[in-house]
């Protein structure tokens, strides 16, 4: 009898033992703000990840995007926020000088994820004062969408590749389809109109401006190129009028998506939407070098890492792993339409076979960040509902920028 | 009424349960509101005592002072509206026919629904292109106004919409004083010759006074704590035309994170709501004893 | 011919309320390239319910229902609890300060909720309930009218009764339990009803407090469905349909109370 418990009690210690040899795997958290096509291709990205090891565990957290930030922001200041989280690049400016995210350098480091495989312009947007405090997951710049039926019907042969060029083929489809020229929104509804925004933006970066100084305290548009931008902006719409006044994100898209509109401006995260219509014959290019060189307005997606009340070492680099693989899986994420980070990715066949993407691929070398300041939310929203005052009330450039260089400097003083 | 025991004790018992709540989450935010209005903060950084700087800087805030004017307006527009038509509701609901109480159950059921199901659905009927209304003025061959993409117009598709949803709540408590009338008075003064018209202004009116100034008030009160049918219908657009002031608040908090001054944005709708309640509670005094 | 006028008046303004509700449904029924065309079509050839289907699927509307119902099943049955013991007091304890105890709590009716976002978010936060549905609950529950209801109806119901009881030696417990809440049972109704459709339809402060979609409540996540489904409008009107069903339910059967309950915000006890 006592032999057989002492066997017994081995046995147990042995298959304790083992457990502890076999490795539990570790659980990390994780929020991300993706919903509808978005958040089915990353939930299926992180099964997959979660699928090709048995080390970790990635545990998601959907939050509905309006909220997300003041979620994360109270998370983050009570330092009880997930092991990882994702953060629009535009945004990390508004918590890494409060000292709530990690930094990163030595844990990539560590982990050897190569630096050199991503594209520079969305990692060096993650890095401040030299150090780097997200990894770049994607990049979604403004593009341009064209419907070849109605470019084919109105005899335009070629995607136009500057202003004159898209006014006159906005023009000919316009008249001869009955089409909307330029679908791009203008006016607030359901959203704001921050393609204008974007837009505005773009077309000043293409004349090698940015919308704020260099030291980000005070606007910079109030100058030969922001007149050129204003107005290329205000004629569209005012005096060629190939973009119907009143147009609101949900009918510029529904617009372009019914086969109404010749042209569309917007994010890359239409294409899934776009391709999902039947009987839409579309393309899509990156945003044209309508006033110079090519440059367009880009959002991206970074994974940061808050800072914790006791920092786990192990837990971080489990998280490294994680953005490792998701970096490096980016031809699953451009299913959803975004452009994956990583050069490597772009060879893949994987990538190389989803329709459109290598189209637009390139924009990601012309793309640039939003400036760097806390102070940019609440700039991008009274931007864009200047610039729809303006051009709602056909204001001349001079008396647009003048409005609009007071309430930036205003929010910014 | 001291034939139970222990009465010290039952008060107690009795009222700690609501008065904890009620301290905790009521009277207690009200006066941490007032605290916060005094500082600069946001949730990230340390809090900095600022005196009266939010304050005075509301009122050089060109936005926080459109958003006050754009609920003024909304307040100025929906209440005269919202009043006579559920006075009217309530002049048809009373009618003890089957159609009154038909017409009652169909002036009040959209109160019933939420301000996010009424948002969506007036976004839809009012939708520039393909919306009910558009559709049916070009069918008769009118154009198609841009409800809500026209800065002149998008104010009052937001009453419009409010109307359809709460004007049932006006019927009813117009409906609920049109019944305390006595039947005696329409009785003796349809014996003197009065007629309809005449009985409704000289009797009906006169004397809903009481129910008519709380009409007006919790009109008001409601009026100016708009918010969900300007967040789904327009979002404060065109060009922040609509923005209201519960909306700036929301945003100044939790978009752009300064609680203090969205603090002293708020107590300025609380001292606004404080006055108009202290109006109603001063006219009905008799009656909270 | 001043008949005709009025009824045509009245016939325009059922015609006003009428017209919407019914187009919520029309357009819910439609096939989704049926409602986003130029030409006005009234009823689509084949009415169906794949837009409910989906919106049912797809979309976590259903989770939405039931934290809804939990959220305001909950808080109706706090608010009573809390409001009648409270009223409870006001009405039957004479006692130094009532007086002073009862304008208290009716000031409590002064203060918007729209006021209060900021605090209340910072106050949940430290409390860690944020993101919880007891943080859409707890501020709704001290319902400042729920009292003044109770309050003056309590104050209306005769003390015979309960004299008698005292003297056959009952406790106040019992008192309150077997009279007076049997007899104020149609106030206690209209407040529960109040407290009910209140906590359905509240969205400024489930919008602050919620993040995660799964914890929504419908009427947040009507709003959210706007947002995501933009331009399927059959779709958004398939959800609001859903999301309305509860509420065309409860007025069906308790049409009399809820009319009741407002009556009584506004007649003087």
């Amino acid at each position: 009898m006592k032999k057989n418990r002492l066997v017994l009690a081995l046995g147990l210690i042995l298959i304790a033992l083992m457990t502890v040899g076999a490795q539990k795997p570790i659980e990390i958290s994780f929020w991300s703000l993706f919903t509808g096509g978005d958040g089915e291709f990353f939930d299926a990205m992180v099964k997959a990840f979660n699928e090709s090891q048995n080390e970790i565990v990635m545990k998601t957290d959907t939050v509905k995007f309006t909220n997300y930030y003041t979620k994360l922001t109270a998370a983050l200041s009570a330092k009880n926020a997930p092991d990882v989280v994702v953060m629009h690049q535009d945004r990390l400016v508004n918590y890494v000088p409060n000292g709530v995210l990690m930094q990163l350098d030595e844990y990539v480091q560590k982990a050897n994820i190569d630096l050199s495989t991503f594209s520079p312009a969305p990692l060096n947007s993650c890095k401040f004062n030299g150090k780097l405090y997200a990894i770049p997951l994607d990049v979604h710049p403004l593009v341009m969408y064209y419907n070849k039926d109605l470019m084919a019907k109105a005899g335009v042969t070629k995607v136009p590749e500057t202003l004159a060029e898209l006014i006159s083929a906005a023009k000919a489809i316009q008249d001869k389809t009955g089409a909307i020229g330029i679908a791009a929104d203008n006016t607030t509804a359901t959203y704001k109109a921050y393609t204008l925004t974007r837009l505005f933006m773009s077309l000043l970066m293409e004349q090698n401006v940015t919308i704020l100084d260099a030291s980000n305290k005070r606007a910079n548009f109030n100058n030969a190129a922001g007149v050129k931008a204003y107005q290329a902006l205000s004629d569209m719409v005012n005096k060629d009028k190939l973009t119907p006044k009143q147009l609101d994100y949900d009918s510029s898209v529904s617009s372009f998506k019914l086969g109404k509109a010749g042209f569309h401006f917007n994010g890359v995260w239409m294409v899934g939407g776009f391709e999902s219509q039947s009987g839409l014959n579309f393309g899509v290019v990156q945003f044209p070098a309508l006033l110079g060189k090519n440059a367009g307005w880009t959002g991206s997606h970074t994974l940061a890492v808050p800072v914790q009340k006791t920092t786990d070492p192990d837990r971080i680099m489990a998280v490294m792993k994680f953005i490792d693989w998701m970096t490096q899986h980016g031809e699953m994420w451009a299913k959803a339409g975004h452009i994956p980070t990583r050069t490597t990715v772009y060879s893949k066949p994987e990538f190389k076979n989803l329709p459109h993407r290598a189209e637009y691929a390139d924009a990601v070398k012309n793309t640039f960040a939003p400036p760097a300041t806390h102070k940019w939310p609440e700039l991008y929203d009274a931007i864009s509902d200047s610039l729809e005052e303006s051009i709602a009330l056909n204001k001349d450039a001079k008396a647009a920028l003048d409005q609009l260089e007071k309430k930036v400097n205003d929010i910014l003083k | 009424m001291h034939l139970a025991g222990h009465t010290k004790r039952d008060i107690i018992l009795f009222s700690a349960p609501y008065l904890l709540v009620y301290l905790v989450f009521l009277a207690f935010p009200v006066v941490y509101g007032i605290y916060l209005s005094f500082f600069d903060w946001n949730i990230l950084s340390g809090k900095a005592f600022v005196g009266l700087r939010n304050f005075v800087q509301a009122f050089s805030d060109e936005k926080f002072k459109s958003s006050f004017f754009h609920t003024l307006q909304f307040v100025g527009l929906s209440t005269p509206i919202l009043i006579v038509t559920g006075f009217l509701m309530a002049l048809i609901s009373v009618r003890p026919t089957k159609l009154g109480k038909a017409a009652e159950s169909i002036f009040f059921l959209p109160y019933m629904f939420s301000t996010t199901v009424v948002g969506t659905l007036w976004a839809w009927l009012l939708q520039k292109n393909f919306g009910l209304v558009n559709q049916l003025l070009q069918a008769i061959g009118l154009k198609g106004v841009g409800w809500l993409t026209d800065p002149n117009v998008a104010m009052l598709s937001i009453v419009w919409a409010t109307l359809w949803w709460t004007a049932g709540f006006n019927m009813i408590l117009f409906s609920a004083g049109m019944k305390q009338i006595p039947d005696e008075i329409y009785e003796s003064a349809r014996l003197d010759g009065a007629g309809k018209f005449v009985t409704l202004t000289r009797i009906t009116i006169p004397l809903l006074k009481d129910t008519t100034l709380l009409v007006v008030i919790l009109q008001i009160i409601a009026s100016f704590k708009v918010f969900g049918q300007v967040y789904v219908m327009t979002g404060g657009g065109p060009y922040g035309t609509t923005r209201v002031l519960v909306q700036y608040v929301y945003e100044t908090g939790f978009n752009y994170f300064k609680l203090g001054y969205a603090s002293a944005m708020s107590m300025v709708l609380f001292v606004v709501i404080l006055v108009i309640s202290a109006v109603q509670l001063l006219a009905s005094k008799d009656d909270v004893q | 011919m001043k008949k005709i006028l009025l009824n045509m008046v009245v016939a325009v303004l059922i015609a006003l309320w009428l017209v919407p509700l019914l187009w919520l449904i029309i357009t819910s029924l439609k096939m989704e390239n049926d409602v986003v065309t130029d030409h006005l079509t009234l009823f689509s050839a084949a009415p169906t319910f794949k837009n409910y289907i989906k919106a049912l699927t797809t979309t976590p509307i259903k989770q939405w229902l039931l934290n809804s119902f939990f959220v305001a099943s909950v808080t109706t049955v706090l608010t009573l609890f809390l409001d009648s013991t409270m009223a409870f007091v006001l009405s039957r304890m004479r006692f130094r300060g009532r007086k002073a105890l009862y304008l208290f709590v009716l000031a409590g009716m002064m203060a918007p909720f729209e006021s209060m976002i900021i605090q209340l978010y910072l106050e949940f936060n430290a409390f860690k309930l944020l993101n919880t549905l007891a943080a859409v609950i707890i501020p709704r529950l001290a319902l400042p009218v729920g009292v003044f209801i109770l309050t003056q109806f309590f104050n209306g119901i005769p003390t015979a009764l309960e004299e008698a009881a005292y003297i056959d030696g009952a406790s106040r417990f019992k008192v309150f339990t077997s009279i007076i809440l049997p007899l104020g049972k149609s106030a206690m109704f209209a407040v529960a009803i109040l407290s009910f459709i209140g906590s359905w339809n509240d969205f400024l402060w489930p919008l602050i407090a919620i993040s995660n979609s799964a914890k929504y409540t419908v009427t947040v996540g009507i709003a959210n469905f706007q947002g995501t489904h933009g331009t399927e409008y059959a779709l958004i009107m398939a959800g609001a349909v859903i999301a309305s069903i509860p509420q065309i339910l409860i007025f069906l059967f308790f049409r009399k109370n809820i009319v009741q309950g407002i009556a009584m915000t506004g007649i003087k006890g």
